[in-house]
């Protein structure tokens, strides 16, 4: 089976014909992990989530309950607002100190691309590792927090600051702000990089202030990538759970419940396996919907039939 | 690619099942067991053929893991676990019977009762106890004289121990009168701070199970005791939002005074012999003592093979000799009828724990974890919501109803 | 002219001062919990209970907190073994498969094919947390449950849609007349595959690999799940071990060593291949 040497085109032809069979053979691996891993099990947690399923025990048909017990389960609906209240904070926060962060390391200037790595750290360290390693800075007798803001005088006493609502809750983000930044950072960073630079230099040489420049020439030409950003810190807030689960259990008197933990709550510590699955699906529907919005936001999927 | 897969797998399972003459059986236990279960083990397994193999789960975690292991069908054979959830996991129907068996025991009848009582479920015996544990209030004798107080003289009162606990307070910064795991850890709380109520008659849960009577004067009255005792800057910050694992603050030797597990006798004796403590009971508000009851039972996995091998082990725990390895590590004797002769020659102060037993109580509900073992649970929030919150009165109201639907929604 | 020329200098002066003044306040937030962490745990354990001020060891240098650390578990040689075979494990299924199926992406056309591919990118979307009881009962199934490759298989999972989407674009990116003359050469299938065009997209198997490597070597519930005997857990679990503490007090020095053995992999290898690592993030940012 020698190719005629002329043209591409017979070859092309050729490979066309037995393709099909071939191309599926090169994913089938992956198509059989992720059916076996993926598709598989998310049928099964929707089967599961129309039954009373105790771990113990027989499950029992129960059709839509499941779903129907949400809407006036106090406890879910405290989640999903804390959820929401710790994915708006938290995502302001972390763009707050990412957007100036992307500024600073924008230009090559000396020693920045050390300060982008320094700065890119504490992302590729895992959020267990993270959170194991701010709870104990927090704590208020071994740590170094605490002991701190008394040594400089900002608290009269060791405060303890994952023991109310309010200093915990700041003490994961701040955590989570360390942890993540770098990467928004990165990810705005090459949005900054594909503005051209003569159209911020036609701007500066026109007399526009930098605050101008940013409003009206950087941040929409910036628009795809902010939206990128926002969707990835979203998405990754409305899944949160190590940071809760490591660093404050819960938190003070149950206020840090996030969705994910109580899914995780209701499914592995109070075996309501049935319901655990509805509310996975609830979760999985507004993921689902977020993503939609990303598509719409990004209209990927043009360039590629 | 997926041949390679499929035999990797298959691989992997001859590899995993390669079977012994002896017979090993696979328990376990929750972390922080303590050693004395490790040690009876340890000598077990130097003496039979048999083997046991432990594996410690964070003990946050081995109620989870095993019942998701029960559903993948790789339940261990055996399992310390945590008495009061022995009802639910019988009543589920994942627990071998052993009623019969246990029954021929000739000791039977002197085995820890309320351990057996947790163990038994509509009359047949699921559970026997591996590990008796009770509360009691330990102090430090050492602080006691350095802040002018009498060493051997117990309180009775928490009028007393508040004022002692000043006192121990007033010696310098990092000394503190009193402590407990005020940050969502339930099981500590029902163990150290319900014998307040107890031993003043009252309960947070009704006789059969099903109503939560949280709020009465009793408790009111025991949260004060615990407010008090904070608004007079005699407990550390930190236990505020220690969720239980440092339970045992009176090991690092600047706590005063705290309620304890006898188990932390032995880990005080053995570990820390550098402190000088004396127990007692724990004082109810009124001043009549009681006690939490608690501890492991032992219980076995249905339809597992190892069942006679799993029985000869529990035999040794039960003899002379097991028992006297598992009382010199801290644990108190399963068996009332050979008791005091196993703790002969041993702390005295493990005779406090063993009379404990005769005041103590146990709570019988098959939501044990929901309602107050579990750190988002309704006990639990309420412990750390009433003594360091702002709103003592919301906390009970928001506790007892939660309790209730909890209670409600399982019938 | 000297004088502008000394005020520029001046000006650049005290830009360059401003513009290091903050990268170095910068560079300290985000390093200074490390530093902290890894010099605290060099304390002996009679420091190691207290607050680290100073974090170095104040009576000497000390692996106290190691070998208590050593203590929990079966040791912690055994479970940095186990973390990376599991992670070194889904670095090397990762590879296989995403190269094959982006391969399969890139070049071939077959019925569902755009299905197939959204597909494998959704799993992204799925909180993975959700369907762990199905998981653990499909292991359980294919007598996978508590073995570290079945733990493997998962990650894998988890890796493909990042990996998949990687090495597609990897692909698309040789051109075509490069296969083209390999295949007149002779070379056919996978051995054109591994020969010629696997040097080509070497770049985007070491983004797939630090990715895999990373994520399996940090994940945490999935672990703690699906593991159930001390010889096989990954050091995440251990950790879980560690904070709950041992005989009712927690030992920090043995939270800091732990985090210290979790951390140090991580920055190597983030050190050692960041070229990749930011090439894969920046092509994901990019799409």
């Amino acid at each position: 089976m020698t190719m005629p040497a002329i043209a591409s085109s017979p070859a092309r032809k050729r490979r066309r014909r037995s393709s099909g069979w071939q191309g599926l053979a090169y994913i089938a691996p992956a198509i059989a992990l992720v059916t076996v891993f993926f598709v598989l099990p998310v049928i099964f947690t929707l089967w599961m989530s129309l039954h009373r399923w105790p771990l113990l025990g027989a499950p029992r048909w129960i059709g839509l309950g499941n779903y129907l017990r949400m809407f006036d389960d106090a406890r879910f609906l405290a989640a999903l607002g804390f959820t929401t209240h710790y994915t708006v904070v938290v995502t302001i926060a972390i763009f707050a100190i990412a957007f100036p962060l992307a500024f600073f390391v924008e230009k090559q200037r000396p020693l920045v691309s050390t300060y982008r790595t320094v700065i890119f750290l504490p992302v590729v360290v895992g959020l267990a590792s993270a959170s194991l390693l701010w709870v104990w800075l927090a704590n208020v007798d071994s740590g170094l927090l605490s002991p701190l803001l008394q040594m400089l005088g900002l608290t009269e006493r060791r405060l303890n600051l994952l023991a109310t609502f309010d200093t915990a809750f700041l003490t994961v983000i701040v955590m989570v702000v360390w942890k993540i930044a770098g990467f928004t950072m990165i990810i705005l960073l090459t949005g900054l990089q594909a503005i051209p630079t003569e159209l911020t230099e036609a701007a500066r040489i026109d007399g526009a202030r930098p605050w101008q420049r940013f409003r009206h020439l950087t941040l929409p030409l910036m628009r795809r990538t902010l939206a990128l950003a926002l969707i990835l810190s979203i998405t990754g807030s409305i899944l949160a759970f190590d940071q809760f689960y490591i660093m404050t259990s819960g938190g003070p008197q149950n206020r840090m419940i996030s969705v994910v933990y109580y899914i995780f709550n209701q499914s592995f510590v109070s075996f309501n396996l049935g319901y655990g699955a509805a509310l996975s699906i609830a979760l999985l529907v507004i993921l689902v919907l977020i993503s939609v919005i990303q598509l719409w936001l990004l209209k990927v999927g043009d360039d590629r039939p | 690619m997926l041949r390679k897969l499929l035999f990797a797998t298959a691989l992997v399972s001859v590899l995993g099942s390669g079977a012994a003459s002896a017979e090993t059986i696979n328990m376990w236990v929750r972390s922080g067991i303590g050693d004395s279960f490790k040690e009876v083990v340890k000598a077990y397994n130097t003496a039979q053929q048999d083997k046991v193999e432990l594996t410690e789960v964070p003990f946050s975690e081995l109620v989870q893991k095993y019942a998701t292991a029960i559903a993948g069908g790789q339940a261990p054979d055996a399992l310390s676990l945590d008495l009061i959830y022995t009802p639910a996991f019988a009543a589920a129907g994942q627990l071998e019977d052993m009623t019969d068996w246990a029954k021929s025991l000739t000791y039977f009848g002197s085995l820890s009762p309320s351990h057996v009582k947790l163990g038994t479920y509509e009359e047949r015996v699921y559970g026997l106890p591996l590990l008796v544990e009770t509360s009691i209030f330990a102090w430090n004798k050492g602080l006691y004289k350095q802040a002018g107080l009498d060493p051997e003289k117990a309180p009775t009162t928490w009028q007393e121990i508040t004022a002692n606990a000043e006192k121990i307070r007033a010696l310098g910064d990092n000394t503190y009168g009193f402590y407990f795991s005020g940050g969502g850890c339930g099981g500590c709380a029902i163990f150290t701070f319900t014998p307040l109520v107890w031993g003043a008659g009252a309960d947070i849960l009704s006789e059969d199970g099903k109503t939560a009577t949280l709020d009465t004067p009793q408790m009111r009255k025991a949260i004060d005791i615990y407010r008090n005792l904070i608004a007079k800057d005699t407990v550390p910050a930190g236990a505020a939002s220690d969720n239980g694992v440092n339970f045992l603050s009176i090991t690092n030797g600047k706590i005063g005074q705290q309620s304890l597990g006898a188990f932390a006798i032995g880990t005080l004796v053995t570990k820390h012999p550098e402190i000088d403590f004396g127990v007692a009971l724990i004082p109810g508000v009124d001043g009549k003592p009681s006690s939490f009851a608690g501890g492991d039972n032992f219980v076995v996995t249905k339809g597992t093979p190892k069942l006679s091998a799993v029985k000869k082990f529990i035999e040794y725990t039960y003899s002379m000799e097991g028992q006297k390895i598992m009382a010199k590590y801290g644990s108190l004797p399963t068996r009332g009828d050979i008791a005091d002769e196993v703790l002969k020659g041993l702390d005295p102060r493990l005779d406090v724990a063993k009379d404990a037993i005769a005041v103590a109580k146990t709570p019988y509900t098959l939501q044990f974890n929901d309602l107050i073992n579990s750190a988002n649970g309704p006990w639990a929030t309420f412990i750390n919501a009433a003594i360091f919150g702002n709103d003592v009165d919301g906390a009970f109201e928001s506790a007892q109803s939660e309790m209730q639907s909890i209670i409600d929604a399982a019938q | 002219m000297k004088t502008r020329s000394k005020r520029r200098a001046r000006r650049a002066f005290w830009n360059g001062i401003a513009y290091h003044g903050v990268g170095l306040g910068t560079a300290f937030f985000f390093l200074a919990p490390f530093f902290v962490t890894i010099l605290a745990s060099f304390r002996p354990s009679a420091e190691s209970g207290r607050p680290p001020l100073p974090p170095w060891p104040v009576t000497g240098f000390s692996f106290d907190a190691y070998h208590t650390l050593d203590g929990f578990g079966s040791g912690i040689w055994q479970h940095t073994i186990n973390s990376l075979i599991v992670s070194l494990g889904t670095v090397v299924l990762t590879v296989a498969i995403s190269v094959l199926a982006g391969y399969g992406f890139s070049r071939y056309r077959f019925p569902l094919k755009n299905v197939l591919f959204v597909l494998i990118i959704a799993t992204l979307m799925i909180p993975f947390q959700s369907i762990l009881t199905p998981l653990f009962i499909i292991l359980a199934k294919l007598g996978l449950n508590n073995s570290l490759f079945g733990l493997m298989l998962i990650y894998v999972t988890l890796q493909l849609p990042f990996s998949v989407f990687m090495m597609r674009n990897a692909f698309d990116a040789v051109p075509k007349e490069i296969e083209e003359a390999a295949r007149i050469d002779g070379a056919r299938d996978i051995k054109l595959l591994v020969r010629v065009l696997l040097p080509l997209v070497m770049p985007g198997v070491a983004t797939v690999s630090i990715f895999a490597f990373l994520n399996a070597w940090n994940e945490f519930l999935a672990a703690l799940v699906l593991l159930s005997s001390n010889g096989n857990y990954t050091l995440p679990v251990l950790m879980t071990a560690v904070r709950a503490g041992r005989l009712g007090a927690i030992d920090w020095g043995a939270v800091q060593a732990g985090v210290t053995v979790m951390i140090i992999p991580c920055l190597f290898v983030f050190l050692l291949l960041q070229r990749y690592y930011m090439r894969g993030l920046m092509a994901g940012a990019v799409k």
